[in-house]
C-alpha cells in the first residue's frame, strides 16, 4: 500500500512539474497577474493532488485540471481581477500601432492585450483563453467551462468582437500581428 | 460573409492566438513549487475529512433524535437538542490530542518557522485530566496555573506555539479556562516574540487574539513600518507571514499573526477596520 501511495505522490510530482509552465501562461491569461496566475495554478494542482487517485488514472487528465482551474478562477479570481487590472490611469485601451521589433511597443502590446482582456467579462475571458490560447475544440471547452457549446460560440464570438474593437490591438490584428 | 471576409476572420483569429502567446510569455514560470502543493493538498484533503466527520455527527445525532421519539413512552424527542449535543468520547472532544491550526509560517535563516494554535477539550474527570497532563507533558507544554492534573477538569487549555527548524515548539500565548472570553470591537490581545533562537529576530513575529469582527490587524514596527494582517485561508507561496485566522475549536475570537522586516522590532497592534 505504501508503495503504491508512493508511486502515486511520484506521478503527480512528474505530471505538475511538465505541466505547470503552461497552466502557467493559461492561469496568466485569465488573471492578468503573476502572482494571481500562480496562486490559481497552486490551488489548483491542490485539488487536483486530492483527487489524483481518481484523475491520474482517467484517460484525460488534462481536462480535469483545467475544469478545476476554471471553476477555481470563476470562484476566486473574478472580481479581484477586475479590481486589479481596471485601468487606473488615463491611458485607457487606445495605443498607436507600434513598430515591429520595438521591445518596449511589444510590452505595450501585451500590455495592452492583458488590459483588454480584463475588460471582458470572465466567461468571454475564459472562453477566448480556451479556444485560441489553449487551442481547445469548442467542446473541449464547453466541458472546462461547464456549459453548452452554444454559449462556448457565443462567449468567445463576442470576446474576439471586443478585442477586435480596440483600436491598438485591431491595427496589429490588421497588420498581421506581432509575429 | 464572403470569402474574403471569410478569410479575414480566419486570419483575425489566428493573429489573436498569436498575440495571446506573446503575453503568455510574460508570465515568469519558475519552478513548480512541488512540495508546498502536496502540502496543500493534504491540509484541503484532512479539512475534507474534518467535515465529513463533522456531518456523521450530526447525522448520528438525528438519528438517535428519531429513534427516541420512536420508542413508546418515549414522549417528545427534541431533535434539535441531540443534533447540537457535544460529542461524547474524550476522543472526540479532543482532550488527548488537541486540534491544531497552522496561523503562519515562512523562512528564516534557511530554516521554516511557525505558528501554531492547539486547542485541547475541557477533561471531565480525573482520569481524562490525568491523561492530557500526560498528553502535554509528551509534547513539552505546560498549562497555565495548573500543578496537578486535577485543575485542569472543566477547562479548556489553548497554546500558540511558535517552531523553527527542527526544535521542539515553544508556547507563546496560553491559557487554561472554564469557557472561551468573547473579544469584541477592537479588542486585541498580543504577544512579542522571535522568528528564530538567537536574540537577533527578537520582537519580529507578533502573535495575538482578536474579535471574530476584526477585518485588519496592524502592527507597527520600532521603525515606523507596518504590517498588515487580514483575514486569510489556506496557504500559499506569496503569505506575507501575517494573517488572521479561524482558529478551529477556540470560540468567541480569531487568531493573527504579524512578522516584521529584519533590523526592527514590535512597537504596537491595533484593529484598524
Amino acid at each position: 500500500m505504501g508503495d503504491r501511495k508512493q508511486a502515486r505522490n511520484e506521478e503527480f510530482q512528474s505530471f505538475m512539474v511538465g505541466r505547470w509552465p503552461r497552466l502557467m501562461r493559461t492561469a496568466f491569461l485569465l488573471t492578468g497577474e503573476q502572482h494571481a496566475a500562480e496562486d490559481l495554478v497552486q490551488s489548483t494542482l491542490e485539488q487536483v493532488y486530492v483527487a489524483w487517485r481518481r484523475v491520474g488514472s482517467a484517460d484525460d487528465p488534462e481536462a480535469y485540471v483545467r475544469r478545476v482551474m476554471i471553476n477555481a478562477h470563476a470562484r476566486k479570481h473574478r472580481r479581484r481581477l477586475k479590481e486589479f487590472l481596471a485601468p487606473r490611469d488615463d491611458s485607457g485601451l487606445v495605443h498607436e500601432a507600434p513598430d515591429t521589433g520595438d521591445r518596449i511597443a511589444q510590452a505595450d502590446d501585451r500590455s495592452a492585450l492583458l488590459k483588454a482582456l480584463a475588460q471582458l467579462p470572465a466567461r468571454q475571458r475564459e472562453a477566448v483563453v480556451l479556444r485560441y490560447w489553449e487551442d481547445l475544440t469548442e467542446t473541449q471547452t464547453a466541458e472546462a467551462m461547464g456549459c453548452s457549446v452554444g454559449t462556448v460560440k457565443s462567449n468567445a464570438a463576442k470576446g474576439i468582437a471586443k478585442l477586435r474593437a480596440i483600436p491598438g490591438l485591431a491595427e496589429m490584428v490588421t497588420q498581421g500581428g506581432r509575429k | 460573409m464572403s470569402a474574403d471576409q471569410n478569410r479575414n476572420h480566419d486570419m483575425s483569429q489566428t493573429d489573436i492566438a498569436l498575440l495571446l502567446a506573446d503575453a503568455a510569455d510574460e508570465v515568469e514560470i519558475g519552478i513548480a513549487p512541488v512540495q508546498a502543493v502536496i502540502r496543500g493538498g493534504r491540509r484541503r484533503r484532512a479539512r475534507r475529512w474534518a467535515v465529513a466527520t463533522v456531518t456523521a455527527l450530526v447525522v448520528a445525532g438525528s438519528t438517535g433524535a428519531l429513534a427516541v421519539t420512536g420508542l413508546p413512552g418515549g414522549g417528545h424527542g427534541d431533535r434539535q437538542t441531540n443534533v447540537a449535543k457535544p460529542p461524547a468520547s474524550a476522543e472526540a472532544r479532543h482532550v488527548y490530542e488537541p486540534q491544531r491550526t497552522e496561523l503562519a509560517r515562512g523562512t528564516y535563516k534557511g530554516k521554516e518557522w511557525h505558528v501554531t494554535v492547539q486547542v485541547w477539550g475541557a477533561p471531565r474527570n480525573e482520569a481524562e485530566a490525568d491523561r492530557q497532563f500526560d498528553a502535554m507533558a509528551e509534547l513539552g507544554i505546560e498549562p497555565a496555573d495548573a500543578r496537578k492534573p486535577a485543575d485542569l477538569i472543566g477547562k479548556i487549555s489553548y497554546f500558540a506555539t511558535r517552531g523553527w527548524g527542527e526544535n521542539r515548539p515553544q508556547q507563546v500565548m496560553f491559557n487554561t479556562v472554564e469557557k472561551f472570553e468573547k473579544y469584541s470591537g477592537t479588542d486585541l490581545e498580543a504577544a512579542a516574540t522571535r522568528l528564530g533562537y538567537g536574540g537577533e529576530s527578537s520582537g519580529r513575529l507578533v502573535i495575538g487574539i482578536v474579535a471574530k469582527t476584526a477585518r485588519q490587524v496592524t502592527c507597527h514596527w520600532k521603525d515606523g513600518t507596518t504590517a498588515v494582517a487580514e483575514p486569510t485561508e489556506g496557504f500559499s507561496a506569496h503569505d506575507t507571514g501575517s494573517a488572521i485566522r479561524v482558529v478551529d475549536g477556540f470560540q468567541g475570537a480569531n487568531w493573527f499573526v504579524c512578522t516584521g522586516p529584519a533590523g526592527t522590532s514590535y512597537a504596537s497592534a491595533e484593529v484598524t477596520k
